[in-house]
């Protein structure tokens, strides 16, 4: 028999604490739709991915509605398109981008990701054409997210690749002007991008995974507050080891849940089950934050002095426990700073306690990098290129995924706020120095070569 | 030899389970299963035991009588094998319905009769109504297992309307969440 206060303790995380499982993410392979005639390429993706995924979204609302545990999103992440579109051009890639849009429209996901280029060593002609379509591919369609791996630990950074992507960010920005720059919430550059995450905009099915894969993202930022916020009201002397030992029991609790309901999503529809991305992943509610774990955890703000060494404890602990409650953990899992998708965040930066500089320094101990950053209009592509290199660096350095999806808001200055709606939420926008200078370094071009760290063999 | 259902009642103190075990000791008597609980003040345990072939049932009842009337506890005994009809149980899942929200003559009558009315058979509930805002303290936990060969929908549809009549937040969680979340 279950024990009263468990079964009263897990409706609190999901009434009052946001207790969900933040995607359920069906991976789809589309190595074998290549063809060398783009209406039938374009028909083979079509119709891969509406089969493969027809029974995904009643699917997950009914193992949901089962276990009293909301799926907030259902999406869908594909083989690196710039792959199995190689051979074609610009225009023809952003016709596939349109086909995919229209897929996760016909099957009710809200995102497909997979538009997707692994260039950190070099570009092949796919990924160049791909490159080439994303500024125009992400304004035209609603669903379709892409990303680019422009470094790893062992090929280096490919700064030629930097400089591009510095560009195609100004660019997408500029073609979504009215939306306050939107197409680039949808873009993430990344460095050793995993080939199994589930969150967007940065999921897609790498080269070597099978035809089809369930991967889990799984939330709860509100869980882990309000289990610190209850520790420290029963014993205020709490030392930060027991803390820690308080939010990693809670990361267990949380991915037990993701793990459960992937295996039933998976069981049901004959798919094999993939992952559970280990991750406190905000949303812009009050109560579903990262940053107010900070706040419980003693800080001012997030962003102010101490914020990394929290971050780093957070992090840490989060996957202490999450790797023991999954069979299988992958993706990103870790913590997420996402600033306009976490509200206090964005409020941090708002009341300038939170800067870029120390959001760069967060990512080196945490999973993710500088995500959903609204940085002035006029930054200039190789100032963003410039970001983009230090981030890669980082990465590349500590043998970690980092990623950059940064927004330059057309138009917009530093102070001013832009929106990106729902989930994606909103943000003042940060300053970034030196913005309009010139940076001779980023357009040096080649490759920053592989790190010793790179050297395992 | 003849199995025993004993079922005790009355004011909670220490040395209930005592006494009862004691007498049937001394019987002879071999206990299978003891479950016991205590609401507010007062205590109910429910024993199954054999006896003996050599031990009437009436025996036993005189003996834990014996024992137990002194401390104003109520006993009752019947015997198990005795033509009792052989209830089968659909193929079911175990879920857990929770209710929370003010508390109001009729609300256990009125979700027993729903679950009743689809053949759900409730293997545990704990209720409390104690008043005041306090969810916790106006909470019906019915552990239950429901039939696969019903209308799922309807009778989830009959919960959520009766619950929105009563104004109480309801859940519906098959119980395996619980143990993912809580066990190891």
């Amino acid at each position: 028999m279950l024990d009263h206060n468990e079964i009263i303790a897990t409706l609190e995380m999901v009434r009052n604490e946001h207790l969900d499982v933040r995607t359920v993410t069906l991976g789809v392979s589309l190595l074998d739709c290549a063809s060398d005639d783009l209406a039938r390429l374009q028909d083979n993706l079509y119709r891969r991915i509406t089969e493969t995924a027809r029974e995904l979204v009643p699917c997950c609302d009914d193992v949901a509605e089962k276990y009293g545990i909301p799926i907030v999103n259902k999406r869908i992440s594909v083989s690196p398109m710039a792959v199995v579109g190689a051979g074609f051009s610009d225009s023809d890639f952003v016709r596939m981008a349109e086909t995919l849009d229209r897929a996760a429209r016909e099957v009710g996901v809200n995102f497909i990701g997979g538009f997707t280029a692994l260039v950190e060593k070099g570009m092949a002609r796919g990924d160049r054409a791909l490159i080439e379509a994303i500024p125009v591919a992400l304004a035209e369609t609603e669903r379709v997210c892409a990303s680019v791996n422009v470094a790893s630990t062992q090929a280096g950074i490919n700064m030629d690749a930097v400089l591009t992507m510095g560009r195609t960010i100004k660019e997408a920005a500029e073609r979504t002007r009215h939306l306050d720059g939107l197409a680039c919430a949808k873009l993430c550059v990344f460095c050793n991008i995993p080939p199994d995450i589930p969150f967007m905009a940065g999921a897609y099915l790498g080269i070597g995974e099978p035809d089809a894969e369930i991967n889990v993202g799984v939330s709860g930022p509100g869980v882990v507050k309000k289990a610190v916020d209850r520790a420290l009201e029963k014993d205020p002397g709490l030392d930060l080891g027991s803390i820690s030992e308080v939010i990693k029991k809670t990361a267990y609790k949380v991915t037990r849940v993701g793990e459960l309901i992937g295996r039933e999503v998976a069981k049901r529809l004959s798919i094999r089950f993939g992952v559970v991305d280990l991750s406190l992943a905000p949303t812009p509610h009050v109560g579903d934050s990262v940053g107010e774990i900070f706040q419980s955890l003693g800080l001012k703000s997030i962003g102010l002095p101490g914020s990394t060494a929290v971050l780093a404890m957070l992090n840490d602990a989060v996957k202490k426990g999450g790797a023991f409650a999954s069979s299988h953990v992958g993706g990103l899992s870790g913590a997420f700073i996402p600033v306009s998708e976490d509200l206090n965040i964005a409020e941090a930066a708002a009341s300038g306690a939170l800067t870029l500089e120390k959001l760069e320094a967060m990512t080196s101990v945490c999973s993710v990098g500088l995500d959903m950053v609204a940085v002035p209009g006029d930054t200039t592509a190789e100032t963003i290129s410039a970001i983009i290199a230090d981030e890669m660096a980082i990465g590349m350095i500590n043998g970690k995924t980092t990623a950059v999806r940064l927004i330059p808001v057309p138009g917009k200055g530093a102070g001013e706020t832009a929106r990106f709606g729902g989930l994606l939420g909103g943000s003042v926008i940060l300053p970034v120095r030196g913005a309009g200078t010139q940076n001779r370094f980023v357009g040096l071009g080649g490759r920053i070569p592989a790190p010793v760290q790179g050297l395992k063999n | 030899m003849s199995k025993l259902i004993i079922t005790v009642l009355g004011q909670d103190r220490p040395g209930i389970l005592a006494g009862v075990s004691g007498v049937l000791f001394r019987l002879d008597c071999n206990i299978e299963n003891v479950s016991q609980t205590i609401l507010q003040s007062q205590f109910a345990g429910i024993f199954i035991a054999t006896s003996p072939p050599d031990t009437s049932t009436q025996s036993v009842l005189y003996h834990l009588q014996e024992e137990l009337l002194p401390r104003n506890l109520y006993v009752h005994i019947t015997e198990m094998d005795g033509g009792q009809e052989e209830i089968s149980f659909p193929e079911s899942d175990p879920f857990v319905i929770t209710t929370m929200g003010p508390d109001r003559k009729g609300i256990v009558a009125a979700f027993t009769a729903i679950l009743a009315r689809h053949q759900v058979n409730v293997t545990q509930l704990h209720a409390v109504f104690k008043g005041g805002d306090d969810p916790h303290n106006n909470t019906m936990i019915y552990q239950v297992d429901i039939p696969r060969n019903i209308d799922q929908k309807s009778f989830r549809f009959e919960l959520r309307e009766k619950a929105a009549e009563f104004h109480l937040d309801i859940s519906i969680q098959h119980r395996d969440i619980f143990e993912s979340i809580h066990r190891v």
